[in-house]
């Protein structure tokens, strides 16, 4: 039975005495040796600082430490993405058509849409709905990529519309690229097109397209060309200006071989180069010339529209930022299914040596 | 000493000096480095050996987490360990070289309670140690032991019953 600190005092009051009575004081030599140790150093190095500090009190610091860094880059994250004024990326189609207007020289491809309410598209190349379509830029060549999703009423429908785009495209001096139409029954039906369309004719021919259901959804992509086609053209001019100079030198009968040799292979390179910078300018111009029309007819109903909400920019940080801690929950959650088995194992092989040794001083102190 | 550590914060306790706790706690290590080797002349070199791992590593002492005793012996102990491991290596190979072990020696400690102890395990000598000679309480000496505080009291009483009827035997 188990003693207390006072129990065994009175139980075993003669032993303990005894016990106490026994002369254990540590001889004067032993004394001697250690206070012949004096005082240690008081001043300790940067890496026995470091040995002094506690795993658990180091993790019971790291941890909040950590999620304070974490939550403080989350909020200048938010804050710092969520910008000014700027509100969501859907542009209307007339903004778009203006800022296309004043560019001179655009780059990046202008996207519109997705629409968020099924358009009114149907009331001819002339009306109000050939307003809502972004036109290219004449005169300027163009890389026109526009798509479209049609809901139509039935199986039936999708297959007689599908043949009316295809022969919309060639009627307007297009071509069908592709067509892949998935009908089954008890599913909802989907007709997927690709036409090329003259970049000339693309406003009525998506006006007409759009003829052939209720509009869903539509994207347009205008990137303008211009600048690609000159650096093309001045290349190809440059390119000519220098063969030019090649073949006049060439002229020159007291050119030494060696030279004569150099000059040749010059040349040839510029030649070479010339019909590559001049086959890309004519893939430029084709891909200019015709407009990409991607057509999705389906007889699926369309998702309820939402109405679009303009959030204040506390309402994106905190979003954003719920974003970014969402993004480093993953990280860690990751990170925690990678290490968690080596962490196991770890601490399987840190209770495993623990056990043994317990093992050990007992068998060590258990022998008489 | 106790009275500055207790009457100050938590995070205020003074720390002692290395000399002083050496001057203050050597007969204590020796005792329980006694009680536990049964032997003066391996006690006595264990006690200085104990003292030189205590002044190496005197900076990791943290006075929050225990009296400088309390550390002491847990450096004792574990050096005690590493010399019954060392023993129990030299005496096997002695064993297999074919030699005679040496004969049992007197017992260090004098008188039938010195005899009785010679009997007694070493784990049971170094709970009789801890907790009748150096005063420890049952919490603090569970954790030099390493064992929990139920267990460290079973073992003390198992101990002094055990010493109790040797003592009464050679009487």
């Amino acid at each position: 039975m188990p003693v207390t600190d006072t129990d065994f005092e009175r139980e075993f009051a003669e032993l303990v005495a005894e016990i106490r009575a026994l002369p254990t004081a540590a001889p004067a030599q032993l004394r001697d040796r250690v206070r012949a140790l004096g005082e240690p150093e008081p001043q300790a190095s940067w890496w026995e600082g470091i040995r002094l500090i506690r795993p658990r009190r180091a993790l019971l610091v790291l941890a909040p430490a950590c999620l304070t860094v974490l939550v403080a880059a989350a909020m200048v994250h938010g804050l710092l993405s969520s910008g000014g004024e700027k509100t969501a990326a859907t542009v209307t189609a007339e903004q778009a058509q203006r800022d296309l207007g004043r560019r001179t020289k655009t780059s990046p491809p202008v996207v519109f849409g997705p629409v968020t309410s099924p358009l009114d598209l149907q009331s001819g190349s002339s009306g109000a709905g050939s307003a809502l379509v972004p036109a290219p830029v004449r005169g300027r060549p163009t890389d026109y990529d526009a798509f479209l999703r049609v809901r139509v009423k039935d199986l039936e429908t999708l297959s007689r519309r599908s043949a009316d785009a295809m022969r919309l495209a060639r009627s307007l001096g297009g071509y069908v690229e592709s067509v892949e139409q998935t009908t089954a029954v008890g599913a909802p039906g989907q007709a997927d097109l690709v036409l090329r369309v003259p970049v000339a004719r693309v406003e009525q021919a998506l006006v007409r397209l759009a003829g052939l259901g209720t509009v869903v959804e539509q994207h347009v992509s205008i990137r303008d060309l211009q600048a690609t086609v000159d650096a093309q053209r001045r290349r190809i001019r440059n390119l000519r200006v220098r063969i030019a100079r090649i073949v006049e030198a060439l002229r020159d009968p007291s050119l030494a071989a060696d030279v004569k040799l150099n000059l040749q292979l010059q040349l040839e390179d510029a030649r070479h180069s010339l019909t590559a910078a001049t086959g890309s300018n004519k893939a430029t111009l084709r891909e200019a010339a015709l407009s990409q029309v991607s057509v999705s007819l389906t007889t699926q109903h369309a998702v309820a529209a939402t109405k679009p909400h303009h959030r204040g920019r506390l309402d994106r940080a905190a979003r954003d930022a719920a974003g970014f801690l969402a993004s480093a929950g993953a990280v860690v959650l990751y990170l925690l299914i990678v290490v968690s088995p080596l962490v196991l194992l770890a601490l399987a092989w840190l209770f495993a040596a623990r056990a043994y040794r317990r093992r050990e001083e007992r068998r060590l102190l258990a022998e008489v | 000493m106790n009275a500055v550590t207790t009457s100050l914060p938590r995070f205020a306790v003074e720390r002692p000096s290395f000399a002083g706790v050496a001057e203050a706690e050597l007969d204590a290590v020796h005792r329980y480095l006694l009680f536990l080797t049964g032997d003066r002349s391996a006690a006595e070199d264990l006690t200085g050996e104990t003292f030189e791992k205590a002044f190496r590593s005197w900076r990791r002492f943290d006075p929050r987490r225990g009296s400088p005793r309390t550390w002491l012996c847990q450096i004792a102990r574990s050096t005690a360990l590493d010399h019954f491991r060392a023993e129990e290596r030299r005496w096997r190979r002695e064993e297999r070289a074919g030699r005679d072990l040496p004969p049992d020696a007197e017992p260090d400690l004098p008188g039938p309670a010195g005899a009785a102890l010679a009997k007694l395990a070493p784990a049971d000598r170094e709970v009789v140690a801890l907790r009748v000679l150096l005063d420890l309480d049952g919490p603090t000496a569970a954790r030099v032991l390493g064992i929990s505080p139920t267990a460290c009291s079973t073992r003390l009483s198992r101990a002094l019953k055990r010493l109790e009827e040797l003592t009464d035997a050679r009487d």
